[in-house]
């Protein structure tokens, strides 16, 4: 059968764990690259962070960057940042903090040169503390959330998966920071926005994981913790792959009409932040959350009991005696199409 | 079969009937100023101003914009302790906005003691000057005020008196207890009249009121005017002020008073005609006229706003201004939406070519999420003035991946259940009340986020996260009324077990095998 066959019908058997170390180097690699380039590039955060003026408008008149750097030279602004976007249709100008007066000269100055008038133009005046303001806000919601969802998964699950979640969330973050380091594409609010959504996102991913490992760990109390897992995550990866795609469906869409159309450069900050998180905390709920909380529980009493007398079993087994014993079904990893019938449906709380 | 299928038919009519009743009665949403222009700014207080001086000042900047009106719900809100977030969808002459929200200006009301046209009375020779103050009126009550105007009158070009600007003849940093020239500016902001004035005879405190209005009065043509309600206290201070200034010939500059804001020369009415000298204007109320004419209005009502809250108690640091045009507001809300299309479409055939009949499902599903969601939206707008932004836009369009994900949980549990050889009936039970505990804990982790967000952060983040949780409550209701119901009955016809396209074939079961 295709491997897309398997997939499509559940059966596939990946060994998740097995693969940490896999997971290990490229997890590595990317973890290392995003902070070497956070630590010697930083992030290039946009105007709201840092203060200034940026004035934005149609262009009409067709000015060239040259022309507009002409016009601005009267009034001292020659150093100003000037992009054409949307194929020259449209016009920005940066310059750092000015004074009101300084301020709505350049305003003036730009929708003259520009072709338009003065209340067709879209002006963001930043004073210079405010992106510190919604930083640090940004940074009080991301602690009082992470404080809230370990204990919610605590609650409803356990303090090791809360834990592991918690740790693949931070890999996401990182990466995510990484990629706009690397690429050097602004850090707007909109970004902020956007990383916080991942936090949903991946945290999201990994409980529907655990929340499957939950019960199968209520369902069964043969296997190691380790089979478990992976029995648990081949059973749900569909639904990770096919979440992940419909989330990615309507971002990539974002993405797409940010770069082509006019007036969505908030969408298209929003979008690139989206996509990178989303396809890391997939990722990170199969490579990072999960062979985590599995070799975290192998080291627990009751699962080490399990697993040596497994061992011992599957000693036996390679006896001779042609015996074999019924436990090996379950101490390897095999679809969940066997034969054996579903143990008696459990209430939960 | 029968309680299914009318839980579904009501919740297909509450979602579909609330749309179109929406539609009906105009309860859209509002758009944002980020969506359709309009000016927003985030002014902060000085560390450690009292909340109370605070909500007093929004109080005073909400009744100037009313009434500076075409502004369509305008918002006023205090975030954190000092900062002050002003939206103005629709407005996007900037300055006029500045000017409604940032003057913090001191009003006094002050005799005219000598006026010129364009330039200074300091800068023009001294004969000139000289000629400007004959015509001393011959009246005795005022000669107070007349000595103040003699003493005072600078007789050389050579020497300013102090805090005057020597390039322009005005003063530079008006003290309303002092003399000064200042001047009344055009809209361009050129200088018209400078005024030489005395010291502050009435302050914004001494009027209760001001309102414009249009009167038609004894002349036959009517005209726009500013009528000032005074204090008691400011009844008297206003009689003396206004006897004094009647004194003097109609025409001569000192039968004016000059209305003066924050330094400059608002307005310099002139006292007028039949006001007897000996007695001022008394009965604590007069009357400005403006003349006729909408640039007359325009001014009448202006005059009104600034002499009714002239002054803010506490003086703010601009933080954030900013202004979108409508041009670039309508950019983004489409662009907003054909995303939002794009990813709808694509989400649609994804799940009908993967989850074939279960799929239809999900695309009316879509549609009831899509339709609720509008209508909360469009309720909130009408009733809590709440406005969509673009960030909201954004929301939205990360919820369709949010409620998509609920199906595909369900469905893949269904899938599975049959894998396991259950009849296709129970795979559908058990498959939906375990999939549902997985939806409600992955959405609790999706409404804290949106929650805490609401609560916590700032700007444009707010409203991200309101949609955020209205869309994740949404989808909680809609898997539970509307998806289970239409799956259920959906496996009990021909789309249950008919071949390729039924939730059997779906979920991988070749036709004809029978269930255990």
């Amino acid at each position: 059968m295709s491997l897309f066959g398997r997939l499509y019908r559940g059966e596939t058997s990946y060994d998740f764990v097995g693969a940490r170390r896999r997971f290990l180097v490229i997890s590595s690699v990317l973890l290392v690259a995003s902070l070497l380039s956070l630590a010697i590039r930083h992030v290039n955060l946009s105007l709201d962070f840092r203060g200034g003026v940026a004035v934005e408008t149609h262009n009409p008149a067709g000015a060239g960057v040259g022309d507009v750097r002409a016009a601005l030279a009267p009034l001292g602004l020659s150093n100003a940042r000037i992009q054409l976007l949307a194929d020259g249709d449209e016009l920005r100008v940066q310059t750092e903090a000015l004074d009101a007066d300084r301020a709505d000269e350049l305003v003036r100055a730009v929708a003259q040169v520009a072709g338009t008038s003065v209340t067709e133009t879209s002006v963001d005046e930043v004073g210079p503390t405010f992106g510190a303001q919604i930083a640090e806000r940004a940074l009080l919601a991301l602690v009082v959330f992470l404080g809230a969802v370990v204990l919610f998964m605590t609650w409803r699950l356990e303090w090791k998966m809360a834990l592991s979640g918690i740790t693949a969330l931070f890999h996401d973050l990182i990466i995510t920071f990484g990629v706009y380091s690397i690429t050097g594409f602004e850090v707007t609010p909109a970004t902020v926005i956007a990383i916080l959504t991942i936090l949903g996102y991946s945290l999201y991913d990994t409980v529907v994981v655990f929340d499957k490992v939950k019960e199968n760990m209520e369902a069964s109390d043969r296997g190691t913790f380790t089979d478990l897992v992976n029995k648990s995550m081949n059973q749900v990866l569909m639904r990770s792959v096919n979440t992940s795609l419909t989330s990615l469906l309507p971002v990539g869409s974002l993405l797409l009409v940010g770069s082509f159309l006019l007036g969505a450069r908030t969408l298209l900050d929003f979008a690139l932040a989206l996509f990178v998180g989303i396809a890391a905390g997939t990722y990170s709920s199969i490579a990072v959350a999960s062979p985590l909380l599995a070799v975290w529980k192998e080291g627990e009493e009751e699962w080490t009991r399990i697993r040596r007398r497994l061992d011992r079993f599957s000693g036996e087994a390679a006896l001779p005696s042609g015996r074999v014993t019924p436990t090996l079904e379950t101490a390897r990893p095999r679809p969940a199409t066997g034969a054996t019938p579903r143990p008696p449906k459990k209430r939960r709380r | 079969m029968r309680r299914h299928l009318i839980t579904l038919v009501v919740v297909l009519a509450i979602a579909w009937g609330g749309v179109a009743a929406a539609l009906a009665f105009g309860v859209t949403p509002i758009l944002g100023l980020d969506l359709k222009g309009g000016t927003s700014v985030a002014l902060r207080a000085p560390d450690g101003t009292d909340p109370e001086v605070l909500a007093k000042a929004v109080e005073v900047m909400r009744r100037r914009i009313e009434s500076f009106g075409s502004v369509q719900e305008p918002e006023i809100q205090i975030s954190g302790e000092t900062s002050v977030l002003v939206q103005l969808p629709g407005v996007t002459d900037r300055q006029r906005a500045l000017a409604a929200i940032g003057q913090t200006g001191q009003l006094s009301f002050r005799p005219v003691l000598e006026a010129s046209l364009l330039v200074s009375p300091l800068l023009i020779p001294d004969i000139e000057s000289a000629t400007t103050t004959t015509g001393a009126g011959d009246t005795t009550t005022a000669a107070g005020a007349d000595e103040t105007t003699t003493t005072s009158e600078p007789t050389t070009t050579t020497t300013f008196p102090s805090g005057v600007d020597p390039a322009t003849g005005l003063t530079i940093e008006d003290d309303p207890t002092h003399e000064a020239w200042l001047a009344e500016y055009a809209e361009d902001g050129s200088v018209i009249w400078v005024y030489h004035v005395g010291p502050s005879q009435l302050g914004g405190a001494d009027l209760d009121n001001a309102l414009a209005g249009f009167a038609g009065g004894a002349t036959a043509i009517g005209q726009w005017q500013v009528q000032l309600d005074l204090s008691t206290e400011g009844d008297g201070k206003f009689q003396e002020l206004t006897k004094t200034a009647a004194a003097y010939p109609i025409g001569d500059p000192r039968r004016q008073i000059a209305i003066v804001l924050d330094g400059e020369v608002v307005s310099a009415p002139q006292v007028g005609e039949d006001v007897d000298p000996n007695v001022g204007i008394s009965g604590g109320s007069a009357v400005i006229t403006m003349g006729t004419g909408d640039n007359q209005q325009q001014e009448a009502q202006d005059l009104a706003v600034v002499l009714r809250y002239g002054s803010l108690p506490v003086a703010f640091e601009r933080d954030q201004v900013q202004n979108v045009s409508a041009t670039l507001g309508a950019d983004s809300l489409n662009a907003g939406l054909v995303a939002g299309a794009g990813g709808l479409i694509l989400v649609a055939l994804f799940v009908v070519l993967y989850y074939r009949s279960l799929g239809l499902v999900t695309v009316v599903g879509l549609s009831v999420f899509g339709s609720l969601l509008l209508v909360v939206i469009g309720l909130l707008g009408r009733y809590m003035g709440t406005a969509l932004t673009l960030a909201g836009v954004t929301g939205i369009i990360v919820s369709i991946g949010i409620t998509a994900d609920s199906y595909i949980v369900f469905y893949e549990r269904v899938k599975e259940e049959i894998r396991n050889k259950r009849t296709l009936h129970a795979a559908v039970d058990e498959g939906f009340s375990r999939a549902f505990r997985t939806i409600l804990t992955a959405d609790t982790v999706s409404m804290l986020a949106a929650v805490l967000l609401w609560l916590l952060a700032v700007g444009p983040v707010k409203g991200f996260a309101l949609i955020l949780g209205i869309a994740t409550f949404l989808d909680i209701v809609v898997a539970y009324y509307f998806t289970r119901n239409a799956v259920w009955i959906m496996a009990r016809t021909r789309m249950g077990t008919g071949g390729w396209f039924s939730i059997e074939g779906a979920g991988g079961r070749p036709v004809g095998e029978a269930a255990l």
